[in-house]
């Protein structure tokens, strides 16, 4: 019989600290618009940036002193969650990208009137879901952190629910996403039915210590898994939902929606296959392969053909994934590539929806590109900032986005995935293609119709920081890409 | 054996049940065939020895969730151009007659001579499963954390809620910019 304080021995409130912050940070917001009903979102928007920067804090705090922490406590509540340098890192990029969606989408919350209170705390509590994503080594509280960030994402993106394209983006991302969480938990019991553990460290040990001569259900329930994680992160051909969603779901959002599900679930992935199933790896890397060339190929030359912006920078994020996924291939080394591409990568998302939020309103749907037509002449650093990002996006060197491209794909040929490689490359060249039509439309074409942007000092200055930061890392990379190497080591 | 049968008949009433929530016309009807789901996996629950989670399922989902789904379907109003007839003949007489039948069989159960009521089984060291105990260690020990992860869901249904559905006014108008 377990004892009272045998239960407890494993509680850490520190290793979850930056979640716990979130999670009272969210009810403080709504208590504070039940108790005050403010007017103006000020104070909320004060007590979202308090909250965000307390989080971050205890995760910086953890990151300090993580080389002292002993294997012993490296393992808390029962060995569900990892104290490690990845998943602190996940925390700093999730919360950065979080505070920076608030910034720059922030006209939104302003006409979103008494419901800002709610989205701002589904917003926290849809970090904190993600976080515990990344940080869990144990599949069902992946699921949790999995289930806690998509449903507080599948409100948002029905927030502003007048609209009916709101709606129905919000209506379809529940459907599709509900199904691949089933799928998911579906090869999470198949797992458990082939190993006999849930937690990922055990299943590894599992595998090692045995040779299954029929992993016929173990093979079933990875496959699932991996299915339900990579439509998380669209990747083909699971992103069907991925234009839909982000064209009809406010632009004042979209770029934390994409950004934050792909951070929580990239990271997930690469725990499950990388550090629970690397024996099986002659099994699933030939499929993540497959999944990582379809997503580059159909992602390219889908979004060539969009005349939304929205659409385009959705079909472009299917070919992201499958440019991330390479990374996952080669395996725990190919970490630090992934890491370098994730942070890089949701920091230009974020920033390119909000010049999209900024140029086509808040609160709408629907982004053409020719709404973009003479940018340059009307609002001169929306339009440079939005170059640099989409050519941030699109690797061209002097940007950070060739080194995060160049990163994983030097890791997935030395994994021997050459063919994988080429396929990139490719998929890259045909991706210039649109990012440049983008930019052409902005600067060479004469203003249509009348003048929509208006941005708020605050965005303008987080816009402009986040279009500095992609050209400065990618001159000098060093600093982050030692910082995410740090974070495999320790 | 036996559990090998009751699987595949519970299996397929689950998945009758299942497909009749999504085929049926009726949204009645589609709740009953979820009722149907619900009990048998509590069946194969049972089967596996989990009487507690059965239990459990049984005044949860099949009493509570359920009763709740109904009252939604009544309020918002069932198909007013339903079938009130009866289409089978004298099933009120044969639903009667049933029941008498099993009311006779059971008091002639309990008051006949081979029945008594006894004790279960004799209080042994080793807790039967699914006791209150064998639930609470693993939840609040093991599984805290996934435990508390669901307050969270809870935090964002209830938020969701209403930002959903409360703020019907006072929409968020896009102003010409």
């Amino acid at each position: 019989m377990m004892t009272l304080a045998q239960l407890g021995s494993d509680v850490s409130w520190m290793a979850i600290a930056p979640e716990l912050v979130l999670a009272l940070g969210a009810a403080l917001v709504l208590l504070i618009d039940v108790q005050f009903k403010p007017k103006t979102g000020g104070s909320l928007a004060w007590t979202t940036g308090f909250v965000l920067a307390a989080a971050f804090g205890f995760a910086l705090a953890q990151w300090l002193r993580l080389a002292d922490i002993p294997i012993s406590e490296r393992f808390p509540f029962g060995r569900m969650v990892i104290v490690d340098g990845t998943g602190l890192l996940a925390r700093f990029v999730l919360l950065v990208v979080t505070g920076l969606a608030v910034a720059t989408g922030w006209r939104l919350f302003e006409r979103l009137g008494r419901r800002r209170a709610e989205a701002l705390a589904l917003i926290l509590l849809s970090a904190a879901g993600f976080q515990l994503m990344a940080v869990s080594v144990h599949l069902v509280m992946m699921f949790m952190g999995l289930e806690v960030g998509s449903i507080a994402l599948y409100v948002l993106a029905g927030i502003t629910r007048e609209r009916a394209d709101s709606d129905e983006a919000a209506m379809k991302y529940f459907l599709l996403g509900s199904v691949a969480s089933a799928v998911f938990i579906y090869g999470v019991a198949l797992t458990f039915a082939g190993t006999g553990s849930l937690n990922i460290l055990e299943q590894n040990q599992f595998l090692t210590q045995n040779i299954l001569l029929a992993p016929g259900v173990l093979l079933v329930g990875l496959a699932l898994c991996i299915i339900g994680l990579t439509f998380k992160v669209s990747a083909a051909p699971f992103h069907a939902w991925a234009p839909d969603v982000y064209q009809g779901a406010p632009a004042g959002l979209v770029g934390y929606m994409a950004a934050a599900a792909k951070v929580g679930a990239f990271i997930a992935l690469w725990r499950l296959v990388d550090l629970g199933f690397p024996t099986m790896r002659a099994s699933w890397a030939p499929v993540v392969a497959g999944i990582a060339a379809l997503s580059m190929v159909v992602g390219a030359v889908l979004a060539a053909v969009q005349s939304d912006v929205r659409r385009m920078l959705a079909y472009s994020g299917v070919a992201h994934a499958g440019f991330i996924l390479t990374g996952l291939l080669s395996g725990i080394d190919g970490i630090r590539g992934v890491w370098f591409y994730l942070a890089v990568y949701t920091l230009q998302l974020v920033g390119a929806f909000g010049v999209v939020a900024a140029v086509t309103g808040a609160s709408t749907s629907r982004s053409a590109i020719s709404d973009f037509a003479g940018l340059g002449r009307r609002q001169p650093v929306l339009a440079v900032v939005f170059s640099t990002l989409l050519l941030g996006m699109a690797g061209l060197p002097l940007t950070s986005g060739f080194i995060a491209k160049f990163g994983v794909f030097q890791d997935a040929w030395q994994a021997g995935f050459e063919w994988l490689v080429i396929v990139a490359v490719l998929a890259s060249v045909i991706a210039f293609f649109f990012y440049l039509r983008v930019i052409v439309t902005m600067f060479m074409e004469e203003p249509s119709g009348d003048d929509h942007a208006s941005v708020g000092v605050v965005a303008r200055w987080v816009l402009a920081l986040v279009a500095i930061v992609t050209v400065v890392l990618g001159i000098l990379p060093a600093p982050l890409l030692e910082l995410a190497g740090d974070a495999v080591a320790r | 054996m036996i559990e090998t049968i009751l699987f595949f008949v519970l299996a397929a009433t689950s998945l009758a049940g299942a497909i009749t929530v999504i085929a049926a016309r009726n949204p009645v009807h589609s709740a009953m065939g979820l009722l149907g789901t619900l009990f048998s996996l509590a069946v194969i629950y049972v089967v596996n020895l989990a009487h507690l989670v059965a239990a459990v399922q049984v005044i949860v989902y099949a009493g509570a969730v359920m009763t709740l789904f109904l009252f939604v379907i009544m309020l918002i109003g069932v198909d007013k151009a339903e079938e009130r007839d009866e289409t089978l003949p004298y099933q009120r007489q044969l639903v009667i007659g049933l029941a008498v039948i099993t009311c006779g069989l059971a008091i002639a159960l309990a008051t006949g001579s081979g029945f008594r009521w006894t004790p279960a089984a004799p209080a042994a060291a080793q807790a039967p499963n699914g006791t209150i105990e064998n639930v609470a260690e693993p939840l609040f020990g093991e599984w805290l954390l996934a435990f508390e992860a669901t307050a969270l869901l809870l935090t964002i249904a209830a938020a969701g809620a209403i930002a959903l559905a409360y703020f019907r006014r006072g929409a968020p108008e896009e102003v010409a910019e």
